[in-house]
């Protein structure tokens, strides 16, 4: 028999504010040391009270505009109790009762074109902690910092009838979120539930369901599903076993999955709405307020760059990070030529990045410092050549251009006359290239020209340089 | 009688009950489970008693958590009257002069009774007007500090002090200052007495609100009898609320990050068991248990959701009351005095009083108890409150 | 109640009563099931839940980072510890 798979994700992602979701602590991936960003409420410690980021409201409710979701006017946040060591109040804050968005969809392609994907809600909670496990010392270390970090949890329909879908959804999710600088996105601040079941296909009703837990790695998930999907279709072919439905946490040294001790799975979690917090009722105006104060999608994005005349590479590169679009958005906004900057950001800035090991994600310059270069090469105060030299310089010494072209002293205007001097010279000197160049080799004149470059050492205009050499050279015949 | 688990200044005129954080001095609101736990802040009021020039005197008994009668519970014992009888170690300690005034947390009416059996003032002010930040928490929902003083200018005096905005507790509501007096004339005021409380009640306690009552009156205020009929479902709400509250706010004593934890133990599971059954008394995990079981999805329906119902149909009954009357008299307890009794009937106990004290705390409101007697009066109404007690009390004198 | 389903909420609560405390929690249990009985009752058809007394919507902070406390402090009072990190036996073996 042929067999549908049947998936749907529960996806947490960080949310980019500074400071956590209940308490003033910076988030965890500021911190170097463990609990660094903790304070007595986020190591469960009595008589703080909870007040919620408004910010982590307002990013929350743009994941949810993002998602084509219903923007609820009526959120609350509820307890969810439980007792791990991670948890150090045994109660975690969560949306139970009325999330902030519900009923969404999003677009995700595939080989054969394009799936949509229903978005039950998303809602919003705190993080739990980290813990890390000492064979040696045969203790366990507790880490408040992750605690109290804003997540959503966006939560799919079971839509996904393949891994190649859940792959492409994750992707997609990923890449918007950055963009629209909701999530930073970072390995392992994206973490997945996978509900899985099978079905004979050409039926609807849904074959028994396998949560696999907590996982972050895209590959790990694939190899999940694959070895979920096998396992459930031995069961039901070959009745290796009964299936139940049952939490599972994927083992990615054995490559399978285990399912989870009882006690870990059965506990009733005892939702109730938190006194301590109001509602959240995100009205029109609020709402209008959140809407204008988003970033740009990545395909308004684009739309806007066609529109410039950037070439559809140059516009797929800078809409691969959120951060090259607003490096590029100021350099264009203070004059400068948005086909060159396109070019000075992903041919320039990316060569010096690759050549220290970087990629152009990577790329962290002021903007101004960028116009101020390439202005300076418009303006032919130095040439295109210097101007890369003092951009190595900027991005990889972290100097200010206008003090390093100043102490290398790479503008001094150069003498027309000492141009003259060099060109008489170096046409003295190369007699070859010089008969080569009478005999109508017209190549040779380019090794005549960069004779008197290396000797300018790179200064004064190419233009005027050339010029004075044809001059010189012709006066030869 | 030693009135205080933790002393800070002989000199000091205001005590703080020990639930509420005073920073640098082991606060355990009672519980064992808290041996060691040093707050690293204070709790919004003391830090404003500190800002007006105000000297703590010292942390009193509370019974563990706030959960019982008048804080029998306490790891550190009882506190006794000095004929044996039960009260509050704060309402003993302003009535023996020890100290002028008390902050106490009032959560299910322990304060209110402790000050009715000592005979001295308590008032629980209306919710979100006194920071909660930095009490230990029990029933974040309802509860809220309140001053026990000899008088009702003791009692304003502090208040005044203590009442205001603070933008780390989520539930506090937005007024910066708030102006309360004692002196409002109370001739003309109409004053509501509860039947059902007062058919309740002992017959020294009938005997004492019908005193009260006639003083009033005599004064100029009008005395008349209104009936609560669903008075006892408030109660049993508020119990569950309670209880589903305190069961998810203690659950964070578990051994791992500060107080006491078990010398026995070889893993996670009996480091937490151990750490909370030798951590607890039999009070504290009853509300545990009952807590929880109200909030297990068999019974939210049933019990939680049905309590957060019935708090809104008191809400709006007392709007209805106070409508028509400037107050409520009714009695602070069934009886006049508490022998010392068997602890493992703390909860039973405890909530069979609730029939008297829940209403403030489930809706609300402000409560005052005076002279034995207890008065409601509608949100913000503390200046009645004050005015009836202080007419009274000068009258007395 | 039953002592099966006390036992059961014992464990999800992380605590143990003695025998002679179950028997008693058992009585609690029947007189608070008692009196919760009496809730239904009352006709809550119409009325919605209310969870705050003194209700309000959109009480924020805003997104502002403050390190008011240091690890070192906090870590005072915890039972065990090391120097950066509350400590519990080893949890996954």
């Amino acid at each position: 028999m042929k067999y549908e798979v049947v998936i749907g994700l529960e996806t947490h992602v960080e949310l980019s504010t500074k400071s956590k979701i209940f308490c003033a602590c910076g988030g965890h991936s500021e911190a170097n040391e463990p609990n660094d960003c903790v304070c007595p409420a986020c190591c469960g410690m009595p008589g703080m009270l909870p007040v919620t980021n408004r910010h982590a409201v307002e990013l929350a409710v743009q994941a949810g505009i993002m998602l084509n979701c219903k923007i609820n006017q009526y959120a609350t946040f509820d307890k969810k109790s439980y007792y791990y060591p991670d948890l150090p109040c045994a109660y975690q804050i969560t949306q139970w009762f009325h999330p902030i968005c519900t009923e969404g969809y999003v677009d995700v392609p595939t080989k054969s074109g394009t799936s949509r994907i229903g978005i039950k809600q998303i809602h919003m909670e705190e993080d739990a902690g980290k813990l890390v496990h000492d064979d040696w010392a045969d203790v366990t270390y507790v880490d408040f910092n992750r605690t109290s970090v804003p997540l959503i949890e966006i939560v799919s329909k079971p839509d996904f009838r393949s891994a190649e879908e859940v792959l492409n959804y994750l992707d997609k999710l990923k890449s918007m979120l950055r963009f629209g600088g909701i999530s930073e996105c970072e390995e392992g601040a994206m973490r997945c539930d996978v509900n899985i079941s099978i079905r004979p296909e050409g039926t609807e009703e849904l074959g028994v369901r396998s949560e696999i837990k907590n996982m972050s790695s895209l590959a790990s998930i694939e190899r999940a599903i694959k070895y979920e999907v096998a396992r459930h279709t031995d069961a039901l072919e070959r009745h290796t076993e009964t299936l139940v439905q049952e939490t599972r946490r994927w083992d990615d040294m054995k490559n399978r999955t285990f399912a989870m001790r009882n006690k870990e799975t059965a506990a009733d979690y005892r939702y109730f709405p938190d006194p301590n917090l109001m509602p959240v009722v995100v009205d029109d105006a609020w709402l209008a307020e959140i809407k204008n104060s988003m970033h740009a999608t990545i395909e308004e994005k684009t739309a806007e760059f066609t529109g410039m005349g950037l070439s559809a590479q140059d516009i797929a590169s800078l809409v691969s990070e959120r951060k090259l679009c607003d490096i590029f958005d100021a350099v264009v906004a203070s004059g400068r030529k948005p086909t060159d900057t396109a070019a000075w950001i992903l041919t320039d800035c990316a060569g010096i990045l690759r050549r220290g090991g970087k990629v152009i994600g990577e790329l962290d310059i002021a903007p101004e410092a960028l116009s101020y270069i390439i202005g300076m090469v418009d303006e032919g105060k130095i040439n295109r050549g210097v101007g890369k030299k003092v951009l190595s310089a900027v991005i990889e010494k972290g100097v200010s251009p206008e003090q390093y072209i100043k102490e290398q002293a790479l503008d001094a205007k150069v003498d027309e006359s000492l141009i003259l001097e060099t060109v008489r010279n170096v046409l003295t000197e190369n007699t070859k290239a010089v008969a080569d160049y009478l005999g109508g080799k017209e190549k040779a004149l380019q090794s005549l020209f960069g004779g008197c470059m290396k000797v300018l050492r790179g200064k004064g205009d190419p233009a005027v340089i050339r010029e004075l050499l044809v001059k010189e050279i012709e006066k030869l015949r | 009688m030693d009135y205080f688990v933790t002393e800070i200044d002989r000199a000091g005129t205001v005590a703080v009950d020990d639930t509420i954080l005073v920073k640098g001095y082991e606060t355990k609101a009672g519980s064992h489970i808290l041996d060691g736990f040093v707050p690293l802040f204070s709790s919004d009021a003391v830090e404003r008693l500190l800002k007006a020039g105000c000297t703590l005197r010292g942390k009193t008994h509370t019974g563990e958590f706030g959960l019982d009668l008048v804080g029998e519970t306490s790891y550190h014992g009882v506190c006794k009257k000095a004929d044996g009888t039960l009260s509050s170690a704060a309402a003993e300690a302003v009535a023996a002069g020890e100290v002028k005034q008390a902050l106490c947390v009032d959560v299910n009416g322990a304060p209110r009774r402790g000050a009715a059996l000592s005979g001295v003032d308590f008032l629980k002010p209306t919710y979100g007007t006194v920071s909660r930040y930095g009490i230990i928490p029990t029933a974040c929902s309802g509860e809220q500090v309140g001053v026990c003083a000899s008088d009702a200018e003791g009692v304003k005096e502090i208040l005044s002090v203590i009442a205001g905005h603070d933008g780390k507790d989520g539930t506090s509501l937005p007024a910066e200052k708030y102006e309360y007096s004692a002196d409002k004339d109370i001739a003309g005021m109409k004053i509501a007495l509860v039947k059902e409380l007062y058919d309740a009640s002992e017959d020294a306690v009938k005997a004492a609100m019908d005193a009260y009552s006639a003083k009033l009156r005599k004064a100029g205020a009008a005395v008349e009898e209104i009936s609560l009929p669903d008075v006892k479902a408030y109660a049993t709400a508020w119990q569950i609320m309670l209880s589903a509250e305190t069961c998810n706010n203690i659950s964070r004593y578990d051994g791992v990050k500060f107080g006491y934890r078990t010398p026995t133990y070889k893993d996670i599971d009996e480091l937490y068991v151990n750490s909370r059954t030798e951590g607890m008394g039999f009070t504290a995990k009853m509300n545990v248990l009952y807590g929880s079981d109200v909030l297990s999805k068999n019974r939210y329906m049933s019990c939680y959701d049905k309590s957060l119902r019935i708090r809104r149909l008191a809400s709006e009954k007392m709007k209805e009351v106070f409508a028509g009357f400037d107050a409520v008299l009714c009695p602070a307890m069934s009886g006049a005095s508490v022998a010392e009794y068997d602890l493992a009937e703390t909860f039973e106990k405890t909530a069979k009083e609730l029939l008297f004290t829940t209403v403030p705390n489930l809706t609300g409101i402000p409560a005052m108890v005076t002279c034995g007697v207890q008065l409601w009066a509608a949100a913000f109404g503390e200046s009645t409150l004050l005015s009836i007690a202080g007419a009274m009390e000068r009258s007395a004198n | 109640m039953t002592v099966e389903n006390l036992k059961a909420l014992e464990s999800l609560n992380e605590f143990r009563l003695t025998d002679a405390e179950e028997q008693k929690a058992m009585d609690v249990f029947a007189f608070m099931e008692n009196e919760a009985a009496e809730l239904q009752s009352i006709d809550t058809e119409n009325t919605d839940v209310m969870v705050h007394c003194m209700p309000m919507t959109n009480v924020f902070r805003e997104d502002v980072r403050e390190q008011a406390f240091t690890r070192d402090e906090l870590l005072q009072g915890a039972p065990e510890h090391s120097e950066d990190s509350w400590i519990v036996p080893r949890l996954v073996k």
